[in-house]
């Protein structure tokens, strides 16, 4: 079975994205899409399920194809990623590499129930980044060197708040207004201060400041307002 | 006066979003972490970052890999060795027997294993303690050890200095610090910690010790300064 590229997907009355196609269009036949759920018109194939089990396969059974299906995904954007901070395309593909690399490596210390692959593998990125900057600056870290690992905060209590957290980031994001997104992009993702950001779009400094807290508020569930739902 | 103290709270937003992007100096990861591993607000603060960062990945629009790019990423994996796994193991044991540490959360516990090999306790003063960590900062980073009663002389600062309370807890003019607790003092605050009764005082401070943060620590400079 094949899927052709469309942008979006109509299957009963899920809309799909060209990410879930792709992770469905890799897992067809394999017995681990079961784990993900089946997919039928009501329920959306939760493809962060389907990362997991394939990291979760890595761990325990070494499996290759479940790697491929991770490094189809997200080396491509690792690569745009570390392109995006003036890396050249050479080193941009080889920090790619080395992120999924230890992702294979790290994979025994993944667990689902902390993050979602996509956080997991953010934040492996992000470190090894910041070592490529280090190494960059002569600053002789060694790339074995235990203590660069990722942290990764294992607080098993707050098992029920992660999942919180995920699933409102998620849902928030699916209905911020386009120009909060870029806003949040630019800070989050590419790392510009409040005033870079202020000059590249052309706004005060304090309609960004405001703007990204206003946004960044709407994203985290808080202590106070656990079930508030002040979204759309 | 009362901007320049964090009592007890979690810190702005965009030491949250340079955080996520990886933006921010060492020395404030390592706050920042370190503060995480005690307070289940910050936490949330930074996981909630990190999923935002996490889903601009998925989004991102994905560049052409070479041809050869996952046969070299999977031939790369054959010749991984899996001792590094086990040898990396190994010196998170060996070094956790000094068992003075142990007490911190990690990050930091590493950091100060790390130091403790290096330079060091050095004597603060009576009943004070001093480790300077070595992190690739601008930045003066030290593990304090303050025993009950005891604690820092009376000083101002040249610069911005932030502490955080990693176990017992420490008194001063503005308030009473417990783990977690963050003080940010700044050029024009005079203090004079002293550790509560009780348990030993562990404390991380950060300070720019006069000089201009640069670099890196031109975020938390914007937030505070």
């Amino acid at each position: 079975m094949r899927l052709t590229a469309f942008n979006l997907h109509r299957i009963g009355n899920v809309v799909l994205s060209e990410l879930h196609v792709t992770v469905i269009a890799l897992f067809i036949g394999e017995v681990e899409l079961l784990e993900a759920g089946p997919i039928t018109g009501e329920s959306q194939p939760d493809e962060q399920a389907v990362f997991a089990s394939a990291v979760e396969d890595i761990a325990q059974k070494q499996c290759r194809k479940a790697f491929t299906l991770l490094f189809e995904f997200f080396a491509p954007r690792l690569k745009s990623f570390m392109l995006r901070l003036g890396t050249d395309a050479t080193q941009a593909e080889e920090l790619a590499q080395e992120v999924m690399i230890t992702v294979w490596r790290k994979a025994g210390q993944y667990d689902r129930a902390q993050a979602s692959v996509s956080t997991w593998i953010f934040r492996i990125a992000r470190n090894r980044r910041i070592d490529a900057w280090r190494r960059q600056k002569k600053l002789d870290a060694e790339a074995d060197d235990p203590l660069l690992s990722p942290s990764e905060l294992p607080h098993p209590e707050d098992e029920y708040h992660l999942r919180e957290t995920e699933t409102r980031v998620r849902s928030a994001m699916m209905h911020l207004p386009e120009d909060q997104l870029r806003l949040l992009k630019a800070a989050f993702f590419e790392g510009l201060s409040h005033s870079e950001i202020a000059e590249r779009m052309n706004l005060p400094l304090g309609t960004v400041k405001s703007r990204i807290r206003l946004a960044f508020q709407k994203l985290r569930p808080r202590l106070s307002d656990e079930h508030a739902d002040d979204v759309g | 006066m009362e901007r320049s103290l964090s009592h007890g709270q979690a810190i702005g937003d965009e030491f949250y979003s340079a955080y996520a992007a990886g933006t921010l100096d060492p020395a404030l990861i390592l706050l920042v972490e370190t503060q995480a591993a005690l307070r289940e607000d910050v936490r949330r603060e930074l996981h909630a970052a990190d999923t935002v960062a996490g889903v601009f990945l998925e989004r991102e629009s994905p560049a052409n890999m070479s041809e050869m790019s996952l046969t070299r990423t999977l031939n790369a994996i054959d010749k991984l060795d899996i001792s590094a796994e086990r040898n990396e193991r190994a010196a998170r044991t060996a070094g956790s027997i000094l068992d003075e540490l142990i007490v911190l959360p990690e990050p930091l516990k590493a950091k100060a294993l790390a130091a403790a090999g290096e330079a060091g306790w050095k004597f603060g003063g009576p009943g004070l303690k001093v480790m300077p960590l070595e992190l690739d900062s601008e930045a003066s980073v030290e593990l304090l050890r303050i025993e009950p009663g005891h604690g820092a002389p009376r000083h101002s600062h040249s610069g911005q200095e932030y502490t955080l309370v990693v176990t017992g807890g420490f008194t001063d003019e503005n308030g009473s610090y417990g783990p977690g607790d963050l003080s940010i003092a700044g050029p024009h605050d005079t203090h004079q910690p002293i550790a509560d009764p009780g348990e030993t005082c562990y404390a991380l401070a950060v300070s720019d010790g006069g000089r201009k943060f640069t670099g890196w620590l031109g975020v938390a400079q914007k937030l505070f300064g």
